[in-house]
C-alpha cells in the first residue's frame, strides 16, 4: 500500500515536472524579452535601432527598377539607405508614402538615399501611385517577394509596409514595422548618423 | 540465465499484475490519514487516479471527437474566414452565440485545448507508470515451481533412470536450449526443480506499444510547436517566395518565427481545369492541373511540377496543396488624362461553384475609380439577366458598376481587396455595363476608361509544414507492431520436479505447464511435445503419462483447459 502510494506521488511529480518544463521552455523560447543590441524608439517595439556590433549585414540584391534600370544595393555603400518595402495595393503603404517623400527630400543633402522595394504589384499600378504622390526616389520591382524573403532571414520583415535603415557599411541599423512616422524616422536616422 | 532476483509477489502467484486502470467510483482511501492535509492528499490522489483511469481517457477521447464535429460542420475562421463572414450574414441571430462558444474556431477554443490537455495528461499519467511496470515484468524471473505440479492445467509424469538432481539438470539443459528463461532452487531451497518461462516478447511488444503511444503524442505536440499552415492565392504568371509578408494567411506553430520558413519560391505558369461536357454530370470537374515552376532555395536550380488535387508538391519537407481556383479578369483603367493607372489581373471569387459566376472589385485609387463586377465564364442572357451556363471560360463576359471618388485607400486602416466601400462614391451613369474581352467602356464626364483585356485563372494554394507527421507515422506503425506482438506471443511456464523413485534407483519426474495468456489454446500441443522431449533428455524408462486429474479450479486460467487438460 505504502509503495503504491509513493509510486503515485512520484508519477504525479514526474508528470507535473515534465508539463512545467514544457511550459517554461515554450515561454522562454518565445522571446518575449528584448534582444540584446536592440533599442526600441519611444518604447515602441515596431521601431527598432540596432547598436553598432549588433547590426545584421543586409543581403545584397540587384534588380530592375520600375522604370527598367538595374539597381544594386551594393552600389549604395558609403551612404545610409532607407529601404521601404511597399505595394500600391496596401493602404498603410499609401498612407506613409507622403512622409517618406518629404524625408527623402530633407535627407538628400545628408548622404541618405531612399529606395523602394515594390512587392506583389504591377509596374503600371506602382508607377501610377508614385507619380500621384510625387515620390522621386527609385523602387525595385519585387513582385514575387524574393528580396523580402532574403531580408526576412536577418530581420523581421513579415509585414507590408516595413522600412529598413542600412548604415554606410551595409549593415542594418534600424527597422520600422508598419507605417513610418516622421518623428520615428528622424530619431532612427539621427542615431545612425551619430554612430558613424 | 538463472535470475537471482526475488520475483514480485503478484507475478510469483502466477497471476497478471493488477492494473491501475478502471479504479473508478470509489472515494479516496482515508484510512491511515490523519487531519486535513492527509484528507486533501487523499482526495488529490483519488482525483489523479480518476484522471489517469482508462475510463476517463476514453471519455476524453470521445469528447475530443465530439468537439471536432462542429469544426467540420461549421465554417472555421482559420481555414475559411470568408465563409464565417457569410454565415454571420445568413444567420444573424445564431452566429453570435456560436461565436461566443468558440465554434467558429474550434481547434483554438479554450474548451478544446482543455480537453486536449486533460487527455494528454491522462494518457501520460496512465502510460508512464504502466511502462515502468511492463519493464519490470519483462525482467522478472519465473516463479518457483509449485509443490504439486499435477494441479496445473497441463501436467505429465514419468520415471527416469537418472538420479533426481541429474534428471533436473538434464531437463534444465534441454529447456535452456529452447531459450526458456530458467530458475533453479536457491541455496536453502529444498527439492530438485527447475522453473522455465518463455514468451517475454509479449511484454516487449506491450512496452513498445505504450512507448509508441507516447511517441504519437509527442509527435502531435511537435507539429503544433514547429509546424505551420499558410494560404496563398496566385494568378497565372504570378509568383511568390515563401515568406510571411507574401502569404495571405499564416498560421504558425507556437515556436515558429518568420525566419523559420522554408526559403522556396514558386511561380504559377498556367492552370487548367477540365469539365465534363455532356451527359448527366455536365459541368462537373474532371481534372485540375496547376503547372508550376519552383526553386527549393534562392539560387537553386528551378524545377517544374503539376500540382493536382491529392497530388501536392513536396519541397523541402513541406507540402503545397491545390485547394481552390477561380477566374481573374484582366482590367486596364485609365484616368481623365489618359494615363494607365491600373493594369492587373483581378481575382474574382466564385459565388456559384457550379457555374463559376464570380464577384469581384477593381480599385484604381490613383484614377479615383472603383468598379464592382460580376464575371460569367459562359454567358447567356436569361430574360435580360446575365447568367453562366458552364464553368469553363467558353464565352466570358463581365458586368461592371462604376463608381468615382476617393476610395479611401490612402489611410492606415487596411481594407479587403474583395470589397468596395461605396460610401462617398458617385455611381457612374451607364452602369451596369456588360463587356466582352477586348471591349473598352469610355466613362461619361471625361472620367477615363476601363478595358476588359482578357481572362486569366487563379489558384489557391495551401502550404503545410508538419514536422510531427513522419514521427507520428513511425510511432503509429511501431504501436501496431507492438500490439500485434503482444497479441500473438503468449507467455508460458513449464515446471519440472524430480523426486527419488520408491524403488530407490532413478527418479519420478513430474512436469507442469501453464500458459499465462492462451488465447489460441495451442499450448497443449506445445506442452505435449515438450514433455516428450524432456522424457527423452532425462532418460525416461517409459513415455510420459498425461495426468488425468484436472487441477484445482482456482489454478485454472482457461476453463476449457479443465476438460482438455493433459490431452
Amino acid at each position: 500500500m505504502f509503495i503504491a502510494k509513493r509510486r503515485t506521488v512520484v508519477t504525479v511529480a514526474a508528470v507535473a515536472a515534465v508539463l512545467l518544463a514544457g511550459a517554461l521552455a515554450v515561454t522562454l523560447t518565445q522571446g518575449s524579452g528584448q534582444a540584446s543590441g536592440v533599442t526600441y524608439v519611444d518604447g515602441n517595439n515596431a521601431q527598432r535601432v540596432y547598436t553598432v556590433g549588433h547590426r545584421p549585414l543586409a543581403p545584397d540584391f540587384t534588380a530592375s527598377s520600375l522604370t527598367g534600370t538595374r539597381i544594386s544595393l551594393a552600389s549604395y555603400r558609403g551612404k545610409a539607405v532607407v529601404l521601404n518595402f511597399w505595394g500600391s495595393w496596401c493602404p498603410p503603404c499609401r498612407a506613409e508614402a507622403p512622409t517618406l517623400a518629404v524625408l527623402a527630400e530633407q535627407y538628400r543633402s545628408q548622404d541618405v538615399s531612399f529606395l523602394g522595394d515594390d512587392v506583389g504589384d504591377t509596374t503600371a499600378n506602382a508607377l501610377a501611385f508614385t507619380h500621384d504622390i510625387g515620390i522621386t526616389y527609385p523602387s525595385v520591382n519585387d513582385a514575387n517577394y524574393s528580396i523580402v524573403q532574403e531580408f526576412s532571414q536577418v530581420v523581421p520583415v513579415g509585414y507590408t509596409p516595413t522600412t529598413v535603415v542600412i548604415d554606410p557599411t551595409g549593415h542594418i541599423a534600424g527597422l520600422v514595422i508598419g507605417p513610418v512616422t516622421y518623428q520615428g524616422m528622424t530619431t532612427i536616422l539621427h542615431d545612425v548618423a551619430a554612430s558613424r | 540465465m538463472t535470475d537471482v532476483h526475488t520475483p514480485r509477489e503478484s507475478v510469483a502467484a502466477g497471476g497478471e499484475a493488477t492494473e491501475s486502470f478502471g479504479i473508478t467510483g470509489t472515494g479516496p482511501d482515508s484510512t491511515g490519514t490523519g487531519g486535513g492535509t492527509g484528507a486533501s492528499a487523499g482526495w488529490l490522489r483519488w482525483g489523479w487516479r480518476q484522471l489517469t483511469s482508462m475510463r476517463t481517457a476514453l471519455v476524453l477521447l470521445f469528447l475530443l471527437a465530439l468537439g471536432s464535429v462542429p469544426g467540420s460542420v461549421l465554417p472555421q475562421q482559420g481555414s475559411d474566414p470568408a465563409a464565417v463572414q457569410q454565415y454571420f450574414t445568413s444567420h444573424p441571430a445564431l452566429a453570435p452565440w456560436l461565436n461566443h462558444l468558440g465554434l467558429f474556431n474550434v481547434f483554438a477554443a479554450p474548451w478544446f485545448a482543455a480537453i486536449y490537455l486533460l487527455l494528454f495528461t491522462s494518457l501520460v499519467g496512465c502510460v508512464v507508470p504502466r511502462t515502468f511496470r511492463l519493464a519490470g515484468s519483462a525482467r522478472t524471473p519465473p516463479p518457483r515451481a509449485p509443490r504439486n505440479l499435477s494441479r496445473l492445467p497441463q501436467s505429465a509424469s514419468f520415471s527416469s533412470g537418472l538420479a533426481p538432481a541429474a534428471a533436473v539438470d538434464a531437463a534444465a539443459a534441454m529447456l535452456g536450449g529452447q531459450r526458456f528463461r530458467l530458475r533453479r532452487p536457491a541455496s536453502g531451497d529444498s527439492g530438485h526443480w527447475v522453473s522455465a518461462e518463455k514468451g517475454y516478447l509479449r511484454e516487449v511488444g506491450n512496452l513498445l506499444f505504450h512507448l509508441a503511444l507516447l511517441g504519437v503524442l509527442v509527435s502531435i505536440a511537435l507539429g503544433g510547436l514547429f509546424g505551420y499552415k499558410a494560404d496563398k492565392l496566385l494568378v497565372e504568371g504570378q509568383g511568390f517566395s515563401d515568406t510571411m509578408a507574401a502569404l495571405d494567411e499564416f498560421h504558425p506553430g507556437r515556436l515558429v518565427s518568420g525566419s523559420d520558413l522554408a526559403p522556396f519560391s514558386l511561380t504559377l505558369d498556367r492552370f487548367s481545369a477540365s469539365y465534363i461536357t455532356s451527359g448527366q454530370s455536365r459541368g462537373q470537374p474532371s481534372d485540375f492541373d496547376a503547372h508550376v515552376t519552383y526553386t527549393a532555395s534562392p539560387g537553386a536550380p528551378s524545377k517544374t511540377y503539376d500540382i493536382r488535387i491529392n497530388d501536392p508538391l513536396s519541397v523541402d519537407s513541406l507540402k503545397v496543396y491545390l485547394i481552390g481556383h477561380g477566374y481573374a479578369p484582366v482590367f486596364k483603367v485609365t484616368d481623365a488624362h489618359g494615363n494607365v493607372d491600373y493594369d492587373e489581373a483581378t481575382p474574382f471569387i466564385p459565388a456559384n461553384t457550379g457555374t463559376f459566376m464570380s464577384d469581384g472589385v477593381v480599385k484604381a485609387p490613383d484614377a479615383s475609380l472603383g468598379f464592382m463586377g460580376v464575371f460569367v465564364p459562359t454567358a447567356v442572357s436569361v430574360g435580360g439577366t446575365l447568367e453562366s451556363v458552364f464553368p469553363a471560360a467558353d464565352f466570358p463576359a463581365v458586368s461592371l458598376i462604376g463608381y468615382s471618388g476617393n476610395l479611401g485607400m490612402n489611410s492606415v486602416a487596411s481594407q479587403s481587396v474583395y470589397q468596395l466601400d461605396t460610401n462617398g462614391l458617385t455611381k457612374i451613369a451607364g452602369s451596369p455595363r456588360l463587356m466582352l474581352p477586348g471591349q473598352t467602356w469610355t466613362l461619361p464626364g471625361g472620367r477615363g476608361s476601363v478595358t476588359f483585356v482578357g481572362v486569366k485563372q487563379w489558384v489557391s494554394l495551401a502550404i503545410t509544414y508538419d514536422p510531427g507527421q513522419v514521427p507520428a507515422l513511425v510511432c503509429g506503425i511501431l504501436a501496431l507492431g507492438g500490439l500485434l506482438l503482444s497479441f500473438l506471443v503468449r507467455r508460458r511456464r513449464v515446471f519440472v520436479r524430480a523426486a527419488p523413485a520408491a524403488s530407490g534407483t532413478g527418479s519420478v519426474v513430474t512436469i507442469g505447464g501453464l500458459a499465462r495468456t492462451d488465447a489460441s489454446g495451442s499450448f497443449e500441443d506445445e506442452f505435449a511435445a515438450l514433455a516428450a522431449e524432456l522424457a527423452d533428455s532425462t532418460g525416461a524408462a517409459r513415455p510420459p503419462e498425461a495426468d488425468g486429474s484436472p487441477g484445482a479450479a482456482e489454478q485454472k486460467r482457461e476453463p476449457k483447459n479443465q476438460s482438455e487438460a493433459g490431452a
